[in-house]
């Protein structure tokens, strides 16, 4: 019972955070229609940035509300210097078929990751370093007893909760929500509504850079800070993204969720070394049983 | 006053307008009719900055709009309602007629719910209907969607690309009219595009009638109907 309780707690507070990976790239995938490989990248440089302003004595706090802001503003400067240009009509009307324009920003943005882990490992050097946690990372002691469940998991939950709630009502309350909501599902539509659709697609990359980045932080605590820690939540995030469905942010969510609990009861049941082996049979489960994800949408009726 | 002139847009090798040369005359319907594939939505699209020219030009209001986007071009009181009732699906109706007046919220505030309200009570199906999504709309609810979500733009020139397709003829009949009245009420210009040329010359002032990217006849609409020999060979009734 302790050890179902136990993989129970942290797969949620570790599906959380996978969850908001998930969320990051379905915004950018919906928004720009790619796949940001680069995001991890991203949430590893403002991490880093986090760290060295708490090492050099500013609290937890500036540390992170600097990261968020740093990981948003990279996003924003992405998709302005690199995919905008890429975008451009004219240039790219130089490759021949339609699949190998689409593939030319995923390829950048893969080219992008390697650059930021370069760079991360020039300034801050390649060599593992800790982040620290917020909240304490010893379980609650209930009636004598140490629970499954520290205060670190409790404050993981509750800010990523919090960050679902805040963006699910910027999506469907407000103006701009809808403006980025419409360039998603119809580019064509959005633009002849007057809607900037190049405005649209930056703040996307800035609202999916700053929740990587939260993502970031709130895993490195766990698993310590390096130019390549976060390769593997990348994977899995993506995994998330694409159990869910690449085209529902509310899909992503619940898969994060879902995957952060077969990580968690594989590891706690069987051994860490079969998560990997897990989680790709979930992927390919998936793929072949319902191939656009748990939860994505009917396809547009075409008339 | 929209003027376009010695306008070409290509298709790679294809050349889809072949040096057009038009006017929309203010406050009045003009509509451009013509056999399919004569350049009549190729010709909006341009207009709209959804395709890019070749070489010509076009002006609104004394200004060249041929460089701009269509976001910049709608902002100048242009707009395009496409062929095939563009709506997106996914949103309500409500959305989507909202999403039409996003850029014009902040500055006129109070005139944005003037400018839908003004939509509800021109289709008022649109009201009843408003919270539903627009996918569950039918092809004529889909139509009037598509323009209310033009008209909230509060614009000086709609182009309207073949309003009739796939409707029914009462449908059609009902639209027409719903625009018609527009145009003598408000004082809005319309380049209504059709392939169905009774109907729409019925109701235009001025007809202009394309064949292969050109323009053959450019005369007042009632003319342009009772020439006989001109439909027989270009519209094929």
């Amino acid at each position: 019972m302790d050890t179902f309780l136990a993989a129970l707690f942290s797969g949620t507070s570790r599906g959380a955070i996978y969850a908001l990976v998930a969320l990051g790239l379905v915004i950018v995938w919906r928004g720009a229609g790619i796949v940001n490989f680069a995001q991890m990248g991203q949430a590893m440089f403002s991490t880093y940035i986090a760290s060295t302003l708490i090492n050099n004595g500013n609290s937890y706090w500036v540390g992170f509300f600097v990261a968020l802001f740093a990981g948003a503003a990279m996003g924003a400067f992405l998709d302005i210097a690199v995919m905008r240009p890429l975008s451009n009509k004219k240039k790219s009307e130089l490759l021949s078929s339609d699949s190998m324009r689409a593939a030319v920003p995923v390829i950048a943005s893969l080219g992008i990751l390697g650059v930021l882990q370069a760079l991360a490992g020039i300034i801050w050097a390649a060599e593992e370093r800790g982040f620290p946690a917020p909240a304490a990372q010893e379980g609650f002691t209930i009636a004598g007893n140490v629970a499954p469940f520290t205060s670190f998991d409790l404050f993981v939950i509750s800010i990523v909760l919090f960050t679902l709630l805040a963006t699910t009502l910027f999506f469907t309350k407000t103006g701009m929500g809808l403006a980025m909501r419409a360039t998603a599902l119809n580019q064509e539509v959005a633009k002849l509504s007057g809607i900037r659709t190049n405005h649209t697609r930056t703040l996307s990359w800035a609202i999916s850079g700053a929740a990587s980045s939260l993502a970031g932080l709130l895993i490195t605590p766990t698993s310590n800070l390096s130019p390549n820690t976060l390769d593997l939540v990348l994977i899995v995030g993506f995994t998330a993204a694409v159990v869910g469905g690449l085209d529902s942010p509310a899909g992503a969510v619940i898969g994060g969720f879902i995957i952060g609990l077969v990580i968690s009861f594989i590891t706690f049941y069987s051994s860490p070394e079969d998560v990997f082996i897990a989680i790709l049979v979930v992927l390919l489960l998936v793929l072949i049983i319902k191939p656009r994800g748990i939860f994505a949408g009917k396809d547009a009726r075409r008339v | 006053m929209l003027k376009v002139e010695n306008l070409v847009t290509k298709f790679g090798s294809v050349i889809a307008l072949d040096g057009i040369s038009l006017a929309a005359a203010e406050s009045k319907i003009t509509t451009v009719i013509g056999a399919n594939g004569a350049g009549k939505s190729t010709l909006l699209r341009t207009i709209s900055g959804l395709e890019r020219a070749s070489s010509g030009s076009i002006t609104w209001q004394g200004e060249s709009i041929l460089e701009m986007r269509p976001e910049e071009i709608v902002r100048r009181g242009i707009a395009h309602v496409p062929e095939g009732h563009s709506v997106i699906s996914e949103l309500t109706v409500e959305e989507n007629i909202e999403m039409g007046s996003l850029f014009r919220r902040r500055k006129f505030k109070s005139d944005v719910a003037a400018a839908m309200d003004e939509a509800y009570q021109l289709f008022p199906r649109l009201h009843e209907r408003r919270s539903q999504l627009a996918g569950t709309l039918s092809g004529g609810e889909r139509q009037m969607l598509a323009i209310s979500r033009a008209l909230v733009s509060r614009p000086k020139l709609l182009l309207l690309d073949e309003p009739s397709l796939g409707l029914a003829p009462l449908v059609v009949e009902q639209i027409i009219d719903s625009v018609n009245q527009l145009c003598r009420s408000t004082g809005l210009t319309v380049l209504l595009v059709e392939q169905n040329a009774n109907t729409a010359l019925g109701v235009a002032d001025h007809g202009i009638l394309l064949a292969l990217g050109k323009v053959v006849a450019d005369r007042p609409a009632a003319e342009l109907k009772a020439d006989a020999s001109l439909r027989a060979a270009y519209l094929g009734y």
